[in-house]
């Protein structure tokens, strides 16, 4: 076990590599000066004079080879350099906002699951009947309103029209609901329907007729058996909608103006802010990494089935 | 296998709720101020008068002699000039109480305020003026786009009261550069760092301004209040809370909910939020005078538009009411002159082009551009008259008129290819000189009238690039030149009216509409004016009816 955590640890690195060259090369190939972009965030115009002094100042009048493994040197040691905008360090930036955003996902992660498990697996159960037609209803809401739209929604009725939630802002409990519910309500719709089919798959299997044969309580069937392991399935959804969470959560932290990490890297992008960028790439990689290694723990526990063999075979 | 399975599954659960707990309980404590909350919890023990406003973006580090992040009407709270920028172009003593220029025009002496003191109680004086002056000329560079700092000689502290500056060649716009927002306003010795440079950073904002800093907490809320030791008269309100909220609707939806008293700004709304607004009669809204021209660059270096007339076609050729009624309902105003009538010296008679078709007609087959039977577009040579206008696809209003004029000059038979660009690619095409039509628009009170003549003359922005086509290009640069040396009133007068005008005939800089500001307040909010300077806070004699 620990050597195959080792082997996956290990295999992040030529991924972070590979991460950070292409963010190399597009901002390379991108018609954007990074230097004049420095500029011009920082409301200075341009001259040829400070142009250079810039580019000197970025290494960006070194060869290539040389500006990559500056940037992969410093990387390493988690120097993202100075962001264009606040002219602050990188990383201190990030590390100041990701609380805000990770308990953002995490609470979104959590309502999802709360929602969506009781209820695809009921609507399983009970197909067609009035639990199943909410649950389809609700999957179909959920996922085609987009995000933005739903936030708006939802602040106009509960903020403004009813009072009951603030608008905006982060501090409180009252402040997470509405972005909790924006965010959790696409996952929902999502692990609803994956659930479900997952259930209905099961209930096919022999095992649960040869259960029933041997008089075992439908309930136990159910909760011990067939939803073990149809929740496979979601288990592995939640992984990579966790590492979307923390990195993509851009949307309802402008909308509601959460102060994370998302609605930091909206800015950067419209700022050609290339530090920021640089380490959103990074990190997005490193998430998702941990995310899958971390969803393939949780799934090798879950069915003995899949063995480490059979895993680092692949 | 079953046993363990669960409990791992029962772990994971328990850490996910105690982290989430854990974060919600942390950040418990840290409520933004909002106005709502604020006015309940003090209502029974102050009558406190506070009001609530949104800024798209965080206040930034209010460091006086820097520029982003740091927003120009926060800094403008703290922070003053020498010499403030009032209605039509009046330059009104601030720090300084008096100023006197030289006959040549170089050295300029200013007798500072005796009684005004920073809000650490320290004194203000022409020994910190000065540290100040030295601070910015460390880095000329990063300031290089002032006129004044460009031609800055040097700077001496006369005597406790009295700071002289010099300069290397007279510059008559140096007293308006100064009453600027950045980087010539005034930091206490307790905020300079130890090299005093402050261009890395300051240790705190100490200004001699109305308002003091008093809370802050990056990208969500920053609290402002009454100097204590604030030389002049002390504003109405006590306390000002500035959120950050950088959606545009949700900022609507924050002003309906009541959370907000003020929203202000440029842009900071849609048009139709504002129109909504406006129109429920629930709240006052206003549009300040115009602030700045927008307008369309033609490129005179282009073979086509290189040709008076086919400038005019263009630029009679749409009906420009219409254009800026429909796509800005009405926040926008038609503008006739390249430059609106609220700056020094650009109250001049000239004469508009009227929406005429027919003329535009006219011109274009003069200047023999003729349309073929069953053809579109015309032609002159066997080439067809096609142009291309860039625009910020960003910005939905460029969009919208790029559009308009797309379709209102096919009509008189010109082809319009319109291409939507990153604002980055925007500007370095313009620079480059590497388009046909592009917008742009000058820079308002108070770097106007004189910023706006340098570019004309100075390349490096792209409008004396577009402008290089002209005949008289270099008459009207060496016109530009001599203004901003002069040291006659008189004669910049008619100087800047010979150089407007011309600009104008020229038609290659087409003016479009006045940009605005908006505000939108909470019918409590009282005595609310625009500021003359675009840049600066509104908060100036603002109150509230209890």
């Amino acid at each position: 076990m620990i050597s195959y955590i080792g082997k996956r640890l290990l295999a992040i690195v030529p991924i972070i590599l590979f991460a950070i060259l292409i963010t190399f090369v597009l901002i390379h190939v991108s018609p954007v000066d990074p230097a004049e972009a420095y500029l011009t965030a920082a409301h200075i115009h341009p001259t040829e004079e400070l142009l250079a002094e810039k580019r000197h100042e970025f290494g960006l009048d070194q060869p290539l080879l040389v500006q990559y493994w500056h940037t992969v040197v410093k990387m390493a040691q988690l120097d993202f350099g100075l962001s264009f905008m606040t002219n602050e360090p990188v990383w201190e930036d990030v590390v100041s906002k990701m609380p805000a955003t990770v308990q953002l996902a995490v609470s979104s992660i959590l309502f999802a699951m709360l929602v969506s498990i009781p209820l695809g697996f009921l609507s399983a159960i009970y197909k067609n009947s009035v639990i199943d037609y909410f649950s389809r209803g609700l999957s179909y809401f959920g996922a085609s309103i987009p995000q933005f739209w739903l936030g708006y929604l939802l602040m106009f009725f509960f903020a403004v029209k009813l009072d009951l939630l603030p608008v905006e802002g982060k501090g409180t409990w009252e402040h997470l609901v509405l972005p909790t519910l924006t965010l959790s309500l696409a996952l929902i719709a999502i692990y609803t329907r994956l659930l479900r089919a997952s259930v209905l798959e099961q209930l096919q299997e022999s095992y649960v007729i040869y259960a029933k044969t041997r008089g075992i309580k439908q309930r136990i069937i159910m909760v011990k058996h067939v939803l073990k392991i149809a929740i496979s399935p979601v288990i592995t959804g939640l992984g990579m909608n966790f590492g979307k969470l923390l990195t993509g959560t851009i949307i309802v932290e402008q909308v509601f103006s959460w102060p994370g990490f998302g609605r930091y890297f909206v800015d950067a992008i419209f700022n050609r802010d290339i530090p920021v960028i640089q380490c959103y790439v990074f990190l997005a990689a490193c998430l998702f990494i941990i995310c899958n290694l971390i969803v393939d723990l949780v799934q090798l526990y879950m069915d003995p089935r899949i063995s480490l063999k059979g895993r680092t075979d692949q | 296998m079953i046993r363990t399975t669960k409990k791992t599954l029962l772990s994971i659960a328990a850490t996910i709720f105690l982290v989430s707990t854990v974060l919600m309980a942390c950040t418990k404590q840290e409520a933004a101020p909002s106005a709502s909350n604020g006015t309940a919890e003090n209502a029974a023990v102050t009558t406190e008068k506070a009001i609530t406003l949104s800024w798209p973006r965080d206040i930034g580090t209010m460091n006086p002699h820097t520029y982003n992040p740091s927003q120009l009407f926060a800094q403008s709270m703290i922070y003053e000039p020498l010499v403030s920028y009032k209605a039509g172009g009046k330059l009104e003593p601030m720090l300084a109480e008096s100023w006197t220029i030289s006959e040549d025009g170089k050295e300029y002496t200013f007798k500072l305020r005796q009684n005004v003191k920073f809000s650490d109680g320290t004194s203000f004086n022409a020994a910190i003026v000065k540290k100040n002056f030295d601070a910015v000329m460390k880095n000329p560079n990063l300031h290089s786009w002032l006129g004044v700092i460009n031609v800055l000689d040097k700077t001496e502290a006369v005597d406790e009261y009295t700071f002289k500056m010099t300069l290397k060649q007279a510059y008559y716009p140096a007293i308006q550069d100064l009453s600027l927002v950045r980087p010539v306003r005034f930091l206490g010795e307790a905020g300079f760092p130890d090299d005093g440079d402050t261009s890395k950073g300051i240790k705190k904002p100490v200004g001699t301004g109305p308002w003091l800093l008093v809370e802050y907490k990056k990208d969500e809320y920053a609290v402002f209040t009454r100097n204590p030791n604030y030389w002049g008269e002390s504003p109405k309100i006590d306390k000002i809370t500035v959120k950050i909220i950088p959606d545009p609707e949700t900022r609507v939806l924050a002003f309906e909910k009541g959370d907000l008293d003020l929203i202000y700004g440029e842009g900071v709304i849609s048009m139709d939020a504002f129109k909504q607004l406006k129109e429920s009669g629930k709240y006052t809204t206003q549009l300040s005078e115009p602030v700045a021209t927008r307008s369309l660059l033609l490129n005179t270096t282009n073979d086509k538009l290189s040709d008076l007339r086919v400038r005019l076609a263009l630029q009679s050729g749409f009906n420009k009411q219409a254009m800026v009624e429909g796509i800005t309902l009405g926040l926008e105003e038609k503008a006739d002159t390249i430059l609106s009538k609220n700056f020094p010296y650009t109250d001049i008679d000239v004469q508009p082009v009227a929406y005429n078709t027919d003329q535009a007609t006219a011109y274009l087959d003069e200047a023999g551009w003729k349309l073929s039977a069953g053809k579109a577009v015309r032609e002159k040579d066997g080439q067809a008259l096609e142009l291309e206008l860039i625009f910020d696809k960003t910005d939905p209003i460029q969009k919208a008129m790029a559009e308009t004029m797309q379709a209102e000059w096919s009509a008189i038979g010109v082809k319009l290819n319109i291409t939507g660009l990153e604002l980055t690619t925007q500007i370095e095409r313009r620079k480059a000189g590497n388009y046909d039509l592009d917008f742009w628009s000058n820079y308002g009170a108070p770097y106007d009238p004189h910023s706006f003549i340098n570019v004309v003359a100075e390349k490096g922005w792209g409008v004396a690039e577009a402008n290089a086509g002209l005949p008289m290009k270099q008459e009207l640069d060496q016109q530009i030149h001599e203004v901003l040396s002069s040291t006659d009133e008189t004669k910049r007068q008619q100087l800047y009216s010979s150089i407007l005008l011309t600009l104008q005939e020229q038609s290659a800089i087409v003016p479009i509409s006045y940009i605005k500001k908006t505000v939108v307040f909470q019918n409590k909010v009282t005595d609310f004016a625009f500021p003359a300077n675009r840049d600066e806070n509104p908060f100036e004699g603002i109150n509230i009816s209890q």
